[in-house]
Order: structure tokens, then sequence, then C-alpha cells
């Protein structure tokens, strides 16, 4: 990757290892996912093939020297593309691979060559801290590159060693890293002379947890992302299995058996019912803790009467009580006063509006059906009239029916309420 | 003859009510994208905009925000599946006129854009219900009486037609015009997307809209 910190280099390296010569300009791509700064060296790693932590060591070596580093940076971050199409990271993989354990060898080569030639030219902050920013970064980066960050492993050792590693080799790559950062560290303290703060306690403690955060640090933020990775895709399954599995029993049933139906009607009843059913599970609030209320309990009774008459019920609610035995009779004539209306009224809806408020609650049902006369001989009406009229009388309500031939009707029941 | 403008990314959905409105309107253009929606509405200019809620891109509400902008005086109705009272408050509080659900009836879908187009409000018992839940007298006196508060005529007539009255009914029952009933329920309209009433703010966002 040394060679890519070049410019100069850059387009005759590439004219070398592609056989094309009509080949356009070597487009540097930023990483996406995979970024520090810009994504730059993530782009190139990913095409070069190598571990990204090397890339980003040679720059910071070279920002040592001079700030050659810094200024390469920015340029190749004008020079590259905003993000590159997965295909062509394969094209450009595919040119570099046949050839890539030379190349990689052969970059190594030019990026220490670089190195030196400006050292010799003087573009340099000092020996010692251009050698240590050296040692202490590439150390970094052996111990880093342990693991593969495409292998999804499942288990902290598999994490830890990377797949069909081992722990020998693993611990030999500890062991050279922390001897580079150690060897940049001394180079460093040795230029400032500061070999003599180092009997002070607390500064070889620190310097102590440095090197260790240094080391395992990057094992550590690597599990830890590993680990919420894994719990948010399986979150992820399992509220697709939940769906799937509630969609299965709901909207795939309703469907099938509406392709078994011929009535236009109890079709279009069932595909209410599967609505109503669906919106609920949709938007609608988690079934309460404390239990049912006014609302609910008028939904829920409107609901199961819409199913049993097949007639399309709407129901309205503003506000909402606490069920206590005033506002269970209220429910309760409510859904006689519906049952009534979708038997006989003939009428295609069924309009319920509830509203709770001030201390009363107040439930009208009204349709648009035939209506018939109040005083009228009708047994079956007077009877469900008066049973919803007794029923609010003895609620401590009242329940106050109009109606009349061609008019419709109307139900409005109220009862006090604490 | 009434302009007619339909969006809805519901193909299906988008063909039917083609075929339904095309014998009483002047179908002034359809469009399946939020984008090119605002784009062909903007050089067609129609009357009344039937607009889907949920679309990819932005929705329904960014139709009528990109397009009342520019075009204040194209009518917008609010069409969807789905009658959550986030997406109803939303949608007229963003300048929709009113707002019908898909499964309302073809009669109703043309008497509808008529009220629209004529400058009324169109308000489903439904959505009648959500604006008295959201006006409930429950909390003290707000800062602005005038917007945040319903008359108590405005909240008959919105319990009126909660309980499934059509307009004409709700005149007859209160002996009043429907011309009066169609001004008290753009009063409400107007309050609705104007007020900044604490409970409506507070309503709104336990539902997640602001």
């Amino acid at each position: 990757m040394g060679s890519f910190s070049r410019n100069p280099e850059e387009d005759s390296i590439s004219d070398q290892t592609v056989d094309q010569p009509q080949r356009r300009r070597f487009g540097f791509v930023r990483s996406v996912d995979d970024r520090m700064v810009a994504g730059l060296s993530g782009g190139i790693a990913d095409v070069l093939e190598i571990e990204v932590v090397y890339v980003r060591a040679a720059f910071v070596s070279l920002a040592f020297a001079g700030g050659v580093g810094l200024l390469l940076y920015g340029v190749l971050w004008v020079l590259s593309l905003d993000e590159i199409p997965a295909e062509r990271v394969d094209v450009m993989r595919e040119r570099f691979a046949a050839r890539l354990p030379r190349q990689r060898l052969a970059l190594w080569i030019l990026f220490a060559g670089v190195f030196l030639t400006l050292r010799s030219m003087g573009s340099w902050f000092g020996d010692s801290l251009v050698w240590s920013a050296t040692f202490i970064s590439f150390g970094f980066a052996l111990t880093w590159s342990r693991v593969d960050p495409s292998r999804r492993s499942r288990w902290a050792t598999q994490t830890f060693v990377g797949e069909g590693g081992n722990w020998r080799s693993v611990a030999l790559r500890i062991m050279a890293g922390g001897v580079f950062m150690t060897g940049g560290l001394a180079i460093y303290l040795n230029s400032v002379d500061a070999y003599a703060l180092v009997g002070s306690v607390s500064l070889a403690v620190g310097l102590t947890i440095a090197g260790i955060l240094l080391i395992f640090g990057p094992w550590v933020w690597r599990l830890v992302g590993q680990l919420g990775a894994e719990r948010g895709e399986r979150i992820r399954s399992e509220e697709r299995a939940e769906m799937a599995a509630h969609l299965h029993d709901s909207v795939l049933q309703t469907l099938a058996l509406m392709q078994r139906t011929d009535d236009p009607k109890s079709m279009s009843m069932l595909a209410r019912q599967q609505e109503r059913e669906l919106r609920g599970w949709l938007y609608g609030p988690e079934p309460s803790a404390d239990g049912e209320t006014m609302r609910s309990a008028l939904e829920s009774s409107a609901a199961r009467l819409e199913s049993a008459h097949q007639v399309p019920i709407d129901v309205v609610v503003v506000g909402d009580a606490p069920m206590d035995e005033a506002v269970r009779a209220l429910v309760a004539a409510a859904g006689e006063a519906i049952t009534n209306a979708a038997k006989h009224s003939g009428a295609g809806l069924i309009s319920v509006f509830a509203e709770a408020a001030d201390g009363t609650a107040d439930v009208f049902v009204s349709d648009q059906g035939c209506g018939f006369v109040l005083d009228g001989t009708d047994p079956d009406r007077k009877g469900v009239s008066e049973s919803i009229v007794g029923r609010m009388e003895r609620a401590g309500g009242e329940a106050v029916i109009s109606s009349g031939p061609g008019e419709g009707t109307e139900v409005h029941m109220s009862v006090r309420i604490t | 003859m009434i302009d007619v403008f339909l969006v809805d990314d519901h193909q299906l959905f988008l063909s039917g009510v083609k075929a339904e409105l095309s014998e009483v309107f002047a179908l002034a253009g359809v469009s399946s994208d939020v984008d090119d929606a605002i784009e062909q509405i903007r050089s067609t200019l129609p009357d009344v905009v039937l607009v889907d809620v949920h679309m990819p891109g932005g929705g329904g509400l960014a139709v009528v925000n990109a397009v009342l902008e520019t075009n204040p005086d194209i009518k917008f109705l609010a069409l969807s599946v789905s009658d959550a009272a986030e997406d109803v408050i939303a949608m007229i509080r963003a300048g929709a006129r009113g707002y019908v659900t898909k499964s309302i009836a073809p009669s109703e879908l043309a008497d509808a854009i008529r009220r629209v187009n004529d400058g009324d409000a169109v308000f489903s018992p439904r959505l009648a219900g959500f604006v008295l839940d959201a006006f409930a007298d429950t909390v003290p006196a707000p800062t602005d009486p005038e917007l945040d508060q319903l008359t108590s005529r405005e909240r008959e007539v919105l319990r009126l037609i909660a309980r499934g009255y059509a307009y004409k009914q709700v005149a007859t029952k209160l002996s009043i015009s429907v011309k009066t009933v169609e001004s008290h329920v753009s009063a409400v309209l107007r309050k609705l997307q104007l007020s900044s009433r604490y409970e409506l703010a507070r309503w709104a966002s336990d539902r997640r809209i602001v």
C-alpha cells in the first residue's frame, strides 16, 4: 500500500500492472463502512486486499515525515471516487490478484524507499519522532490486524483468533506488535531524555496502561461491535418471524377464505373484519394493564356484532372512562341498540359515537334505515326498546329513542361517570 | 368541470379511482411518485388533488407541503387506507382540506371532491372524533382562545358529524343552513391548522406527529 501514498509513482505503477493500455485513470475509492477520516485507507485496503490498519500506519508514518502523509492523504482524497459499486472493486481486485504477493512486496519496498528518500531530503521531523511514530503505528497495525473484520465469528475465541488462525500465531503477533510499540516508545522517550521521568511510578503505570490499551483495545472494541451487531440481527429476525406468523394466521387465512366466497357481501365483511384486526395490530395500543375501558369495551362489542350481523359498524369514541357498573350497563345497552339496528333497520351502516366528558358518558347509535313508529305495535321492537330504556334507568342513566318511518333511528344513552 | 389530479403509488387503486372519477370530473393527470407529482401538479394546475398519505419519498405530506408553497390555491383531499390519528392530523395541519379513507363509496368521494373544490372542509365521522378529542376541554384556557378553542356551536356540529350525520342532516337538526354548517366546519379546519393549543401539541406528540 506504500506505493499509493506516493502520487508521482501512481500512474507508472498502475500502467505496469495492468495490461490494457487504454485503461482509465486508477480510481481510488473511499470506503463507506470502514472509515476514520474519509474512508480513503479503507478503500485502498479493499482493493489491495490488505489490512486497513497497515495502510493507516503507512499514512501516519509519512505524516511524521515532514507532513507528507497528510498532504498525500489530501491529494488522494480529492482524486478518489466517492463511493464505488461493488463490482468495480471486484474488477480491481481481479487485476491485482494474480500478482498480489509480489506486488505487496514491491509496495513495501517502494514505501521504504520513499520514506528514506524523504529522510535524506530533510523533509523530516527529526529521527526520534519519525522512527518512534513509525514503530508505534506499525506495531499497532500488527496487533490489530489479527482478525479479519469480514469474518463474523460467533464466539469470543474465534473473534480473538480469527478463522483458521491459532493462538500461537496470535501470540506471536501480539508480541511482535508489543515489541514494536515499546521500541517506538523507547526511542521517543530516549530522545526527550525522559528516562528520568520514567522513574516516577505514575508515569510508568500510565505508560503500561496506555500500552495495554493499544494492544488489547481494538479487540475489545471489535468484540463489543460484533456482539451488538449479532444481537441486532437476532432481534430483527425474531421480529420478522413474528410478523410472518401473524400475517399467516390472519391476512393469508382471510384472503384464502375470500377466494372461496361468491357472496360479495360476506366478502366485504371479511375484508372489513381483517382490516380492523390488522389495523389494531399495526396501530392499536398495547393491551393495557388496567384492563377494559369504555372505549375498548365498545369497540370490541361493535366488532363482535359486526361479524355476527354482517353490517358495517363505525365506532368513534371521544375521551374515555374506566369501567364501572354504570359504564358496563351503557356498553350493554349500546350493544342492544346496535343489534336492534342491524336486525331491523335495513341500513347499510350503523354509526356509533361515544363521548365521555364532564362527568357524563354518552353513546349515540344511529342508522339511516327504515325507522319505525315509536308507539307502534311491533312487539319485537318495543321489547328491545324497553330493555334498552329499562337497563339504562336501572343504572341511574337514561335512554332516548328517536325514530320515525323512513327517518332512520337514533338511540341516545347516557350515564353519570365518576 | 373540476380538474382532478390523482397521486397514489398503488396502481390497482389508482386505476380503480380513475375509472370512477373520469365520468364525473376532468382528469388533469395521475402520478405515483412524489417528485413527479409535485412537478406535474405545478404544470397542470388542477383544482383538486387527491393524494395518498403513504408513499415512498416523503408521502403525501411532501406533496402537500411542496405544492402549497408555490401554488396555495390548489386544494388537497387526503386519501388513505390508514385512518390512524397521526396521519389524519398531520395531513390536515399541512393544509389538506379534508381526509377520507380509501373504503369510501364512489359517490361520497365525488361529493367530497366537490365540497373541497368549493373551499369547504370534508370531515368524516372519525376525523370529527379526533378533533373533538384534540380540543377536549380538559386543560385551562390556553394563550389564544380565538384559535385554541371550539365554540359550542362548532362542537355541536362536530358531534353530529361524528354521529354519522351528513351535512344536510346536521343543518336540519340544528335548524341552520347547510352553508352555515360548512362555514362552521371550515372554521374548525382553520383552528386545527393554526392552533398552537397545548393540548393539540401534546396530543400530536403523544402520537409522534411532531
